[in-house]
This record gives structure tokens, sequence and C-alpha cells, in this order.
């Protein structure tokens, strides 16, 4: 389902001419398969993001493609990620990344919107993922007003309600207590069992990647453990 | 995203920032409502001088002076040209005038007028408009039409003459003739010199009818309408073409010598407006001399649309200072809004719907500035024409001239308005929307990498 072949990448820092040249990843190779759970894990600075950015389309690898449904997504331009993402990609986010100007419902609706789906279908569909997260006495009620878990939740729901296949989590339980973090782990694997939703969960949590069908160790950008090719 | 969609995005975020966002349609506003009333000075001229010109005369006439040539040099307008401008297409009358060459002085029992006597086609006339309020046109060569105006004129022959006058120089309603005028005999006596004598003849005329009221409130017409056939009896005893005077001593009609019939006034009448510019145009190609209102109001309209042109080109000047407004709102939005831009992005919001988004912002706050500008405009405008007459005259003491539009808004000016406007705010908006499209992802969300 995804596939990361041959994968390096580093950042510039400085100004042009004097920037000095950081290796951020060296030549990645795994994959990920239809209706799995992969777990990365890694110390801070391991390159753990930075792969999860490159698999999102947020940055372009100098090195090596991204394959995901057997579509080199490291190939396409902004507006043709901006298309595939909206389609095969939901977002989980360590800080929830919720609008704080929207309500409950209009950050979970946003997504529909984008996709340009006709006002009533997506209030339908809104209101059921809302009571599928059990959030709907919540819909009116801004980030601001909600507690870490409901956003969480929130944000949860707003990536699911586009039904991708894929779901990118980048570090989903960093902002939550143990108790809220065993709901949201619980949460992932049911929807992985019921829906057969392929999740790739960046986490320094051992009981965050304990979840994963597979686990992948990241070390100063190199994979040390669980590699596949 | 469905454009429903956008407008209300667009909606939500100007609600976000109401006083800032407000502050710049009401500057956006201020740019339009100065170029449209700017402008509107230069329309309103335009108006008034364009309703001048058309009111002092018809606009479908065309004024045949006489003809230039090379060989001949200029020539008057003969019955021939008449035959054959009356056989031009599209061409509904030809009226040809010539005025009594002597001081006329009619006398209906003791009332009398000093007035012009002008000798008349009347079927073409009557082709060309001329109406009769009652009455009806001469069928007998002593029969005559007068105008509107020639009873009102009538002074008695018994008063003084300093007391027949009020001091705006109105006959005094006492000196006045009131009685009926249709089917009173009136006399004129005409004169000529000869062998050094005066002497006088007077013909009697029947008036049949009388002339309509003229549109226009400043107009008069006291004038005498005479048949062809009446003035060749006057031409008779005179002697002279058109009962000219000869000069004392001299048995020789005064000025050159012309054959045939020389017309004083002689107007082509257009079936339509459309029609006058080709009329016109062949009447020139044969060397005529002519003049039409509508040439002159060609050349009127062309002067103002140079004026208007620059006029509306300094009121885009202050639409432009309001674009800065509109520049420095889209950049401060499109840098509030960053975060929420770059989780829109992430989610898979395409680059080109978060530009439209942000360059329908702008283009609302334009069209609302110019619909707010248009409104206010046409409030100063009608305030400026009402009070403008009052302010002169409480100021100078003087009147305003009457029907004077010191400004007109016709519907065009705010439609040019919204078009500079829209088209402003959009490339105000550009670089915003631009910058929009460009906002890292990453960075957007504090994201560490």
């Amino acid at each position: 389902m995804i596939t990361v072949k041959n994968v390096s990448h580093d950042f510039e820092i400085g100004k042009k001419g004097r920037a000095t040249i950081i290796p951020v990843l060296r030549d990645i190779n795994f994959s990920v398969n239809r209706g799995e759970i992969l777990t990365i894990v890694g110390r801070s600075g391991s390159g753990k993001s930075t792969l999860l950015n490159l698999i999102s389309g947020f940055i372009r690898p100098r090195e090596g493609g991204i394959w995901i449904n057997e579509e080199q997504v490291s190939k396409l331009n902004e507006a043709q990620f901006a298309d595939f993402r909206i389609k095969n990609l939901g977002f989980i986010f360590q800080s929830f990344q919720l609008i704080p100007s929207m309500t409950a419902f209009q950050n979970i609706e946003l997504p529909l919107i984008i996709k340009g789906m006709a006002e009533k279908e997506r209030r339908d569909k809104t209101e059921e993922m809302l009571k599928k997260v059990g959030l709907s006495e919540y819909q009116d009620h801004y980030p601001g007003e909600l507690s870490g878990g409901q956003q969480q939740r929130v944000s949860i729901a707003r990536a699911l309600i586009v039904n991708p296949p894929i779901i990118l989590a980048d570090e989903p339980t960093g902002s939550l207590d143990s108790e809220t973090e065993e709901d949201l782990l619980t949460f992932i694997k049911q929807l992985n069992q019921d829906l057969g939703i392929t999740f790739l969960i960046i986490t320094h949590d051992d009981k965050v990647a304990r979840i994963g069908h597979r686990t992948i160790e990241l070390s100063d950008g190199r994979i040390t453990e669980g590699e596949l090719v | 995203m469905k454009l429903k969609d956008q407008f209300r995005f667009v909606r939500q975020n100007m609600k976000k920032n109401r006083t800032r966002v407000s502050m710049t349609i009401l500057a956006t506003a201020m740019g339009c409502a100065f170029l449209i009333v700017l402008s509107s000075v230069g329309f309103g001229f335009q108006k008034s001088i364009v309703k001048d010109i058309t009111e002092r005369q018809v606009v479908t006439a065309i004024d045949v002076h006489g003809k230039q040539s090379m060989k001949q040099g200029f020539t008057p307008v003969t019955d021939k040209d008449i035959e054959a401008f009356e056989k031009m297409k599209n061409v509904k009358a030809v009226t040809r005038r010539m005025m009594l060459q002597q001081n006329t002085k009619y006398y209906l029992k003791d009332h009398q007028i000093d007035t012009q006597t002008i000798v008349a086609d009347f079927p073409s006339e009557m082709k060309a408009g001329f109406k009769l309020s009652s009455g009806h046109l001469p069928k007998k060569p002593d029969e005559i039409v007068v105008g509107y105006d020639f009873a009102t004129n009538l002074a008695s022959k018994n008063a003084k003459p300093e007391e027949l006058y009020d001091k705006r120089g109105v006959l005094k309603d006492q000196y006045r003739y009131t009685g009926e005028l249709v089917g009173q005999k009136v006399e004129l006596p005409v004169k000529q010199n000869e062998n050094g004598k005066q002497i006088e003849k007077v013909f009697t005329f029947t008036i049949t009818g009388i002339g309509v009221k003229p549109t226009k409130k400043w107009l008069e017409d006291r004038n005498a309408y005479i048949s062809n056939d009446r003035l060749k009896e006057i031409e008779a005893f005179t002697g002279t073409p058109k009962g000219m005077l000869k000069e004392q001593n001299n048995p020789e009609p005064p000025g050159p010598k012309v054959e045939g019939v020389v017309y004083d006034e002689v107007k082509v009448y257009a079936t339509n407006m459309e029609a006058v510019k080709n009329i016109d145009q062949q009447l020139k190609d044969k060397n005529y001399e002519t003049y039409s209102v509508l040439n002159e109001l060609k050349e009127v309209n062309l002067v103002f649309l140079v004026v208007k042109a620059g006029l509306i080109f300094i009121g885009t000047i202050a639409i432009l200072i309001a674009s800065i407004g509109i520049y420095n709102t889209m950049t401060m939005a499109v840098t509030e809004r960053a975060p929420d831009i770059g989780i829109m992005k992430a989610i898979g919001a395409n680059p080109k719907t978060i530009k439209r988004i942000f360059l329908l912002e702008s283009s609302y706050i334009g069209l609302i500035g110019a619909l707010i500008g248009t409104v206010v405009s046409y409030i100063i405008s009608y305030t400026v024409n009402l009070a403008l007459p009052l302010i002169i005259k409480n100021a100078f003491g003087e009147n305003a001239p009457s029907n004077f539009t010191f400004s007109d808004i016709p519907v065009s000016l705010p439609l040019i308005c919204i078009v500079i406007c829209y088209v402003v705010t959009i490339i105000s908006g550009l670089r915003p929307a631009q910058r929009a499209t460009r906002v890292d992802v990453l960075k957007a969300m504090r994201r560490e990498m």
C-alpha cells in the first residue's frame, strides 16, 4: 500500500551559499501492507517526523521515491498531491491541528467541504461521525472549549470522514493523559479491524508502538530495526 | 470546493475582523464616491449643454446656407436645389423661408405690433411639424397666420410708448389686445422710396390661424406668416425682391443682382435622428454649407468625452489609494490565517481553491465598497443639485441658470466605477492570495521537522 524506496533527505540550514547541510534520512526502504498498523519509533531527532512529512507530501525527498496505492506520489505537484490527499489520506496530529474559529462540527465537516460534497449529504455524514466518536453533544463547541481527548477525537473524526484507506498519525497520544491514550489506542485498533484502515503511526511511546503489527525503529536517519525491503 | 461554500468561508473570515474589514470597505466606498461625484460634474455639464443645444433647435433639422464652389464661389439655395433635397432618401420636409426686407408694423383696430414678416411655404412647414393652435392655413393670398404671441404683443396705439411696458419689458395688461384674432383683418403698410419720396401702400390681411405655443418657455413667436403669392404683390409695389427698400435717390435695388428666388432660411428635416448624419454628409459632399445640431453635439460630446475620461482617471487614483488598504487587509488576513490555511492544505485543499477564497474576499470588499460608494454618490449628487442654486442665490445674489444640472450620474458611471473597483481590488488582492497558496504547511502548523 505504501512503499518507500531509497529515500534520503537532508535540510539546508543558514543562508544560501553558506548553508550547512544536515542529513536527516539515509537510504530508507520499507513498505506498509493494506490493513496493517505500522509504527515507527525512534528518539527525538531520529528523522521519524520527517519521514512522515515526506509520505504526507508536505516535503519532497531529495532522493528516492514514495508510492502510495501504486502511484508515485513523490512526483506529484502540490495541486495533484492535494487532490490525492483528500481522497486517500487521513491525518491525526499530536497537537490536533483543529481550526480554533470553527466548531467541532465545522472542523469535522471541513474535508467534505473541500471535497465539494453537497450540503445535505455532508451534514448527515458529519452528524453520523460525531455520534461514532461520541461527541454529538459537543458539536457546537469550539476546540478551546473541549478537553485534549475530545479534541483528538474531533481530529480523528475529521480524518475518518472522507473514508480514507490510509491514516497517518504523528504522535497521536502525545498530548493525552494515560486514560484517554488507552481509549484512543483501542479506537485505532477497532478502526483497523472493522474498517480495514491502514495506519502508519509515528511515536516514541512503547505503549503506542505495541499496537502495531510491525514496528520500525529509526536512529540517526537510518532504519535500525524491523527493516523491510 | 463549491462556490457557495467558498462564499460562506469568505463571509466567516470577514466577520472575524469586522472592524478592519469595515474600515477597508469604507475607504473603498470613499474612493468610489469620489470617482463618481467628480465624474458626475462632467456628465452634469455635458447634459446641461446638450440640453441647451437641443432645446434651441430641432435635432432632425439641417440648415442649408448655400453652395460653395471653386468656380462660382458662394451661391444661395435655389428652388432647383430644394427640389433635389426633397427627393433625397429619409428627407421628411424641406422648409424655405424669406423675410420681408423692411420693418413691418401691423395694425388691428386701435392696436399695433412691430414684428417680422415671414414668407413661408405652408405645405412644407406643416410637413416639418408647424402646427396651429386655432384656425386654418391661408387659402387665399390675403390670408395670414400669426405666431402664438402675436396677440399678447399687440399694443394700444393711443398710449404713450414709455407707459406700455413694465419693468421687465412686458406689455402691460391694460394695453394688450384681448379680443379674438382669427377672422380679424390686419393692415400692413409697405413703404418704398421713389424719386426721393417715400410712398406707402397698405396691404390688408385676414388672420386665419394662430400657431401653437413654442415648446420652450423662453421662446416667443410673434411673427406674421404670409404666402408667396402675397409677397409677389408686395414686390410688384416695391419693385424690389422681398420688398427691399431702395436707397434715397437710387432707383436700383440695393445689393448685387441675383436671379430667381433667394431664400433666407432653408431647412432639411430628416425622418429620424439616425438619418441626419447621412443626409448631412450627402449635402456636404455636394459642397453645400450646412449646420446641424447633431454636428455640434458631436463636437461637444467629443470634448466632454476627454473631460470625463480625465475626471474618471483622477477618480481612479482615489480607488488606487483605497486599494492599498485592501492589499494591507488581505496581507494581514493571510498572515493571521496562515495556520488555518496550513491545516486546510494538509487536509487536501487545493492551492487554487485557497487563492480563489482570498480573491473572492478582496473582490467582496471592493464590490461592497463600490455599492456603498454608489449609493452615497447618488445622495451627494441629489443634494448638490438641490442645494447649489440656493447657495449661489444666497452667496452671490444671482439665480443659477434654470434647468442646469451640476451633477449627473448616468447608469454607465456607477458601472464604470464598479468595473474599475473590481479590477483594482482583484489586482490588490492577487499578491496576498498568491502568498496564501505558498503558505508552508509545516511552518503554518508549527510542526518541528
